[in-house]
């Protein structure tokens, strides 16, 4: 066991588009995000990283994740299903990753689609058109 | 009667609608909407235009369209208006209302951290890749088909033998 206090990355992995403009929304969600003081006690070192079409890559931004000091990536998948992004693709790269860090710890959260507060937000949106 | 079908893209892997199933049937527990239904735009079924079907059959006089898309892009400015066109053709007697797409709110941060919640060391990250081949329909058309993955349909043997159980459901 060492004293070294650990610090937390958050590691948002996007499939990326090659119409930038498509990405716009997702950078809004993350710099909210960045900006609240809940996230930021958990997370004090947020990045983005993309799978195709866009740069950073996420091999990238793991780098740059850990280049800040990250001594643990939670990585999440910005992706709404399963398929063989979530299911292979990205865990292949964390591999890598954790290959090439070995003294970081990586860790895999839910893609976003699993989570219940997606049915918040499409609660949201479907009775703000039914108004 | 308001009924509410969710818009999705579908997938040609078995297993791939596991999060917007999960999100129908909260949605269906809240009871906001006397029906909630998934209508997919390709692949997967039911179809947009039947589940556009089944809640004008259960008696829908008004329809919420939620896409299930986080960004607006070709599938929800275009492709959705043309099915929405065929399905107002079909029901002039119901009114169709669109939603948003997910695209920018402060429920995506939320939905960051929640996931971010549930993250686990290396062991797990192929578990959606386990439960995708729990929902097996030994589709041809699906990535993981007669590879070891495949729960029901096993890979070629070494020997090059044609396995006896494949078949094209």
């Amino acid at each position: 066991m060492t004293a070294t206090p650990s610090t937390t990355a958050l590691l948002v992995m996007v499939h990326g588009s090659p119409r930038p403009v498509a990405n716009e929304d997702m950078f809004r969600v993350v710099d909210d995000l960045r900006a609240r003081p809940d996230a930021q006690a958990r997370f004090p070192i947020v990045e983005v990283g993309f799978m195709e079409c866009n740069e950073p890559t996420i091999p990238e931004a793991i780098d740059r994740c850990v280049r800040s000091g990250a001594t643990r990536v939670v990585a999440v998948p910005y992706f709404l299903h399963t398929g063989t992004h979530v299911c292979d693709d990205l865990p292949t790269l964390l591999e890598e990753a954790q290959a090439r860090h070995p003294d970081v710890e990586f860790l895999l959260g839910d893609y976003i689609g699993l989570s219940p507060r997606l049915t918040d937000l499409l609660a949201a949106r479907a009775h703000a058109a039914a108004r | 009667m308001d009924a509410l079908i969710l818009f999705s893209h579908g997938s040609v892997l078995c297993g791939a609608g596991e999060a917007v199933d999960a999100h129908a049937e909260r949605l269906r527990a809240r009871g906001d909407f006397a029906r909630v239904e998934v209508g997919y735009l390709n692949y997967s079924e039911p179809r947009f235009l039947d589940a556009v079907a089944t809640v004008a059959q259960a008696g829908a006089t008004r329809v919420v369209v939620a896409p299930y898309f986080l960004v607006a892009g070709y599938f929800v400015q275009v492709d959705l208006p043309r099915c929405l066109a065929e399905a107002r053709e079909r029901y002039p007697d119901i009114e169709f209302v669109v939603a948003d797409a997910l695209r920018r709110d402060a429920g995506l941060a939320d939905a960051l951290l929640d996931a971010a919640q549930r993250a686990r060391p290396a062991e797990h990250w192929r578990d959606p890749l386990a439960r995708a081949t729990a929902s097996c329909g030994a589709r041809p058309e699906c990535p993981l088909y007669a590879t070891p993955a495949c729960p029901r349909v096993p890979s070629p043997p070494l020997d090059g033998r044609v396995p006896a159980t494949v078949n094209a459901e």
